[in-house]
């Protein structure tokens, strides 16, 4: 198996906060991964830093061998790494099916084209029936889908989501999760940031464990669960409440 | 589907019919002067709203790219003798170039930041031509010279020959601005405007879109600048560089509608039409009576339509659709 997505020693401070201090890890071609930890650990700074949102203060990020550290986030979509908001943001105005053609654009300019890889993405995440909806007018759980028809009409190798079962109810995390595997089992390699336990269980090959901007753990998710050291920074306040819902949207 | 888009094509060709007919049957040059003005004003709030409107950076600067166009033709005609029409292309060219700094400093600026750095790139123009005294007239400006019938020289004895050349010009502008629209730009421009940050995730590469459509812009703000001082033969940084300009080019769009093809037609109509007739009805007799008008039309629109008027036209024609459901 090849490495997608190679991380050495990425740090970023904001001011006196060191958001991400040296954090290394690697992910696999076609694997899921899961970064985890409490609010500001650092999970969605790492994602800004690898998809070139912010530029780290040290630290390498190789995509299938190629650097991406210093390039604009649309050069790093177009190298093939796409990602998702953590609050989703749709192109409200427009209609989800004109959202998504927006990302089949970076690889087809004619129209016509566009809206064919974007009416497969969008069948993709089950967002057929609201094709001519205005995007302002989804439910949270529809936003997510059109995030990521729209990440996956740019035809990304890595998708990157950002807490997509934030907000929705349970049944609705398991469709969620299915629709992750769905992407998973299309050859895709993800890092997904998830709060909802039960979801990364579901889903994760491979888990990072981020706490205070460091890495404090890494590796399946039955060892990750039984660290002591995980229990401690993040697992703890989880082993009592329901492992659901949005407590930290 | 198909009948509709025969019906659109009637309506676009009876009203090419009409407003080719139009100055020969209304023959009044203060009317024809009205026509004159709405065509200008919506060519300039058609360009501005392929920037201020689809991709909404919000730009009260245009008059930096009117006047640039004005300046360069009028320069050119005046000291060398060079016809108009190519002096108008070249003043296209210069506000392009000039787009590009200004660009470059003013879209580092999101929001209300960006639109006061336009303001004033307008204003500094302005400056700059008052200073020039050598090759610009300075604060006096100067008259074109009145060369009779010079059509190469883009002048005319008939009032409605300008009326015809500002139309081909608004013509352009609607044409680029329906091809774009159309287009992947489109698109761009629509998502830039809605989130920046998201549609750089999603590969668009916001600042070079912005450049380009900012270049665009200007261009055809500068045709509008040659066009004005022709027809009305005089130039002064005060007029070239005026914050109306600026400011019309936006409230027409606004109130018409932003990023809709017809919104600066629409606003132009109602906003020149409704100003120009109070202004000759009541004008000597209540002072700034259509201003005061102007002004509550803009209020009206802005408190209960922000959508502009295009958005309640379409908004009443999807109700009368859905309740008759044989012509849906």
């Amino acid at each position: 198996m090849a490495e997608a997505l190679v991380i050495k020693g990425l740090s970023k401070r904001f001011g006196g906060l060191r958001a991400v201090q040296d954090v290394s890890f690697t992910v696999q071609e076609n694997e899921t991964v899961a970064l985890i930890g409490p609010n500001g650990a650092g999970k969605t700074t790492s994602f800004h830093l690898i998809t070139g949102f912010h530029r780290p203060d040290a630290g390498s990020v190789l995509a299938f061998g190629q650097e991406v550290v210093g390039l604009k986030p649309h050069d790093v979509c177009a190298l093939g790494m796409a990602r998702t908001f953590q609050v989703a943001k749709p192109f409200g105005a427009m209609t989800v099916l004109a959202n998504v053609m927006t990302g089949a654009f970076l690889r087809d300019r004619h129209v016509a084209a566009a809206e064919r890889k974007a009416l497969e993405a969008i069948e993709f995440v089950g967002l057929s029936a609201r094709e001519q909806t205005p995007a302002k007018d989804l439910t949270t759980i529809d936003q997510r889908r059109l995030e990521m028809a729209r990440a996956l009409a740019t035809q990304p190798r890595i998708l990157l989501l950002d807490e997509v079962m934030a907000g929705l109810n349970p049944s609705e995390i398991d469709q969620a999760v299915a629709l992750v595997k769905k992407l998973a089992a299309s050859g895709l390699t993800i890092v997904i940031v998830e709060h909802v336990m039960r979801a990364i269980m579901a889903v994760a090959r491979h888990i990072v464990v981020l706490d205070h901007g460091q890495k404090i753990a890494e590796g399946a998710p039955k060892e990750i669960v039984e660290n002591p050291e995980v229990i401690r920074a993040y697992l703890g306040s989880y082993v009592h409440p329901p492992a659901q819902g949005d407590a930290h949207a | 589907m198909q009948a509709l888009g025969k019906m659109k094509w009637l309506w676009i060709a009876l009203a090419i019919v009409v407003m080719i007919a139009l100055p020969q049957i209304v023959t009044s040059s203060f009317a024809i002067d009205i026509f004159i003005r709405i065509l200008l004003f919506s060519f300039i709030g058609v360009a501005w709203n392929l920037m201020g409107g689809y991709a909404k950076q919000l730009s009260l600067g245009h008059a930096a790219y009117f006047g640039l166009g004005a300046y360069t033709s009028t320069i050119m005609q005046v000291n060398y003798g060079i016809s108009p029409w190519i002096g108008m292309m070249a003043g296209g060219v210069a506000a392009m170039l000039a787009s590009l700094p200004i660009g470059w400093l003013c879209f580092r600026l999101r929001g209300p930041y960006f639109t006061i750095a336009t303001i004033a790139t307008a204003q500094v123009l302005m400056l700059v031509f008052l200073k020039f005294r050598d090759f610009a007239w300075g604060a006096e400006g100067t008259t074109v010279p009145n060369l009779g019938s010079a059509p190469l020289m883009m002048q005319f004895e008939e009032k409605s020959s300008y009326y015809y050349v500002v139309l081909g010009l608004l013509a352009v502008g609607l044409w680029v601005t329906h091809r774009i629209e159309k287009s992947w730009m489109g698109y761009y421009l629509v998502a830039i405007g809605e989130d920046e940050d998201a549609a750089e995730a999603i590969g668009v590469n916001a600042p070079k879109v912005k450049r380009d459509i900012y270049m665009l812009s200007a261009f055809l703000t500068a045709l509008a600048g040659t066009f004005y001082t022709q027809y009305i033969y005089f130039i002064d940084p005060a007029t070239a560089f005026s914050f109306n300009v600026s400011i019309e080019a936006a409230l027409v769009s606004i109130v018409g509608g932003i990023g809709t093809l017809w919104g600066p037609v629409i606003g132009t109509v109602l906003l020149e039409t409704t100003s120009a007739l109070l202004q000759s009805w009541l004008g000597s007799s209540v002072g700034g009576i259509q201003l005061t008008v102007y002004s509550l039309i803009l209020m009206a629109v802005i408190l209960w339509r922000p959508t502009g008027l295009i958005g309640f036209a379409t908004d009443l024609y999807h109700r009368y659709a859905r309740r008759k459901p044989a012509h849906a």
